[in-house]
């Protein structure tokens, strides 16, 4: 083997160590948070059988696990109204967000008139109005939705209005030298710079949403998780609970998903 | 007729910019000291001088992005409003200004979609955008987000997204004042291409005594504090122009003398 075959051996063993390394850190990376997550729960479980806590005050992993098998029809049952009840406000709240960011992006008077207004309303803690909206709006779907909107709300007022207002000036000069119309500048420049803004204020409404529907559902439903976890704490069915609890997070889980697939597939540069 | 002396025959038409009598103040600050000037049409001009000597505000008043307090300004006869509102001129920022989320060829059809709506007539180069992308020697890159090429390479996006709408004035504010000195020789090279191509009257302002004697026929040498004019430099070195140019006896005699008159300022 000549010399210049050896160096070349060299580098090519030298890439595939790198490779190698690369594979072995990114199995790390998924394998600590797991085996981390595996530890606690076993941990968990063998705490309750060693302490023998009772079964309504903590249930052990397996008996959620197994809850949540036998208990799916229902658990699906009250989980599909959550879900709709979520994704009706976290559409309505924030199309409502952009649509007042944008008319306090063209009008100082409104954002004068109605900024100090919104900061009251989102100082209120939600679990404070959702009584008042379930007697305004009545037991049924609409109280849900306007508390699931109304929480989603505010994170994307402001982050929508400081996305319209991220323009840099240079790019509006550029705006007034095409001799561009209001409406031109805020479709063209205004609006898609304001999209990464946009996607991290729907990623925390994604979460918040859900948070809204339940606390909705806890001042009057006969249906949804939130109905459920009133149900099973109050009949003591500890593992319900805990599956439900689970479901609830499982759906904002998927939620925040979807938001980071679509921010991937919008937000390209 | 060669590209050159095409470019000096126009010359004697309309002056592509007009200044009589012009100031500009911002409140008390005075940017602008009573400029008059006329800009020979086809011409390539560099804008050199201290800094807060007015070069960037000079090129702000042309283009109509700011008013004058004083005297006025016109282009190719018109009000610069006219002449903004007919695209006959174009800017260039120090800072190439692309969209981000658009690549490179949408940046460039960017001028021609603006106002379409409108029904407003505008001015097309005979060049399509992909053409021009070539001109300024990004051909290949056209579908590229603006954050995928180099800074160069951006400021080449810029260069042909002003040259669109087929301008007969381009203003350019140290458009290569934060490259490297690699990528700026060689984006000078391009740039003198491009004005000998399209005959466009160029007003380049730099901080570079090299790049402006390089660049130029003539120099517009500022003064500071307040921004006034303080003498108009012949170039007399032939085009094409040469890198090996810049080692010749001339060029020197022209940098020094430009650096004796910067120092002073």
């Amino acid at each position: 083997m000549t010399a210049v075959e050896n160096t070349l051996n060299v580098i090519a063993s030298d890439e595939a160590a790198e490779i190698a390394a690369a594979r072995r850190n990114r199995l790390v990376a998924i394998a600590t948070p797991v085996a981390t997550a595996a530890t606690l729960i076993f941990l968990w479980e063998a705490g309750v059988r060693v302490f023998g806590v009772p079964d309504y005050i903590a249930p052990t992993p397996s008996a959620v696990a197994s809850t949540l098998v036998e208990e799916f029809p229902q658990l699906m049952r009250n989980f599909w109204p959550t879900l709709y009840e979520s994704l009706m406000g976290f559409a309505v709240g924030n199309l409502a967000a952009v649509l007042i960011a944008v008319a306090f992006v063209h009008s100082r008077l409104a954002e004068r008139a109605f900024f100090p207004i919104a900061v009251f309303i989102n100082t209120i803690p939600i679990l404070a109005i959702a009584p008042i909206l379930v007697l305004i709006f009545g037991a049924g779907l609409t109280a849900k939705v306007v508390i699931a909107a109304l929480i989603c709300f505010f994170p994307t007022l402001v982050n929508m209005v400081r996305g319209l207002q991220a323009v840099s000036p240079q790019a509006l000069e550029l705006a007034r030298i095409l001799s561009a119309s209001k409406s031109e500048v805020f479709w063209k420049i205004r609006l898609p710079s304001s999209l990464p803004f946009l996607f991290s204020a729907l990623k925390i409404a994604a979460t918040t949403s859900v948070i809204g529907a339940i606390v909705g559902e806890w001042v009057g439903a006969d249906l949804g998780l939130g109905a459920l976890i009133i149900d099973a704490t109050f009949n003591f069915r500890s593992a319900l609970l805990y599956a439900t609890v689970f479901l609830s997070s499982g759906l904002s889980v998927l939620l925040f998903a979807a938001v980071t697939i679509a921010e991937r597939l919008v937000v390209r540069w | 007729m060669d590209a050159v002396s095409l470019n000096a025959a126009a010359g004697t038409q309309v002056p592509a910019a007009s200044l009589r009598n012009a100031w500009v103040k911002f409140g008390q600050f005075t940017a602008i000291q009573d400029i008059s000037l006329e800009i020979e049409a086809g011409a390539f001009y560099s804008i050199l001088g201290p800094s807060g000597c007015g070069k960037s505000t000079l090129l702000r008043l042309v283009s109509d992005l700011i008013p004058p307090a004083a005297g006025e300004v016109s282009v190719f006869g018109k009000t610069t409003e006219a002449a903004r509102l007919a695209r006959e001129f174009a800017f260039v920022f120090q800072d190439a200004t692309l969209l981000p989320w658009r690549s490179a060829l949408k940046n460039v059809e960017l001028p021609l979609e603006i106002g379409r709506s409108r029904g407003i007539d505008i001015p097309v180069s005979d060049k399509s955008p992909m053409e021009l992308l070539e001109l300024v020697g990004l051909k290949g890159r056209e579908h590229a987000l603006p954050h995928e090429l180099s800074g160069g390479m951006r400021q080449r996006v810029a260069i042909a997204r002003a040259l669109v709408c087929k301008p007969k004035l381009l203003l350019m504010d140290e458009p290569f004042g934060a490259l490297d000195e690699m990528t700026r020789d060689h984006l000078n090279l391009q740039l003198l291409k491009v004005w000998e191509e399209t005959g466009v009257t160029i007003l380049f302002v730099t901080h570079s005594i090299p790049e402006a004697v390089f660049l130029g026929q003539k120099v517009l040498m500022l003064k500071a504090h307040p921004g006034r004019l303080h003498e108009i430099v012949d170039i007399d070195l032939p085009y094409p122009r040469s890198i090996a140019q810049r080692d010749t006896p001339e060029f020197t005699r022209y940098s020094a003398h430009l650096r004796g008159l910067l120092e002073a300022c």
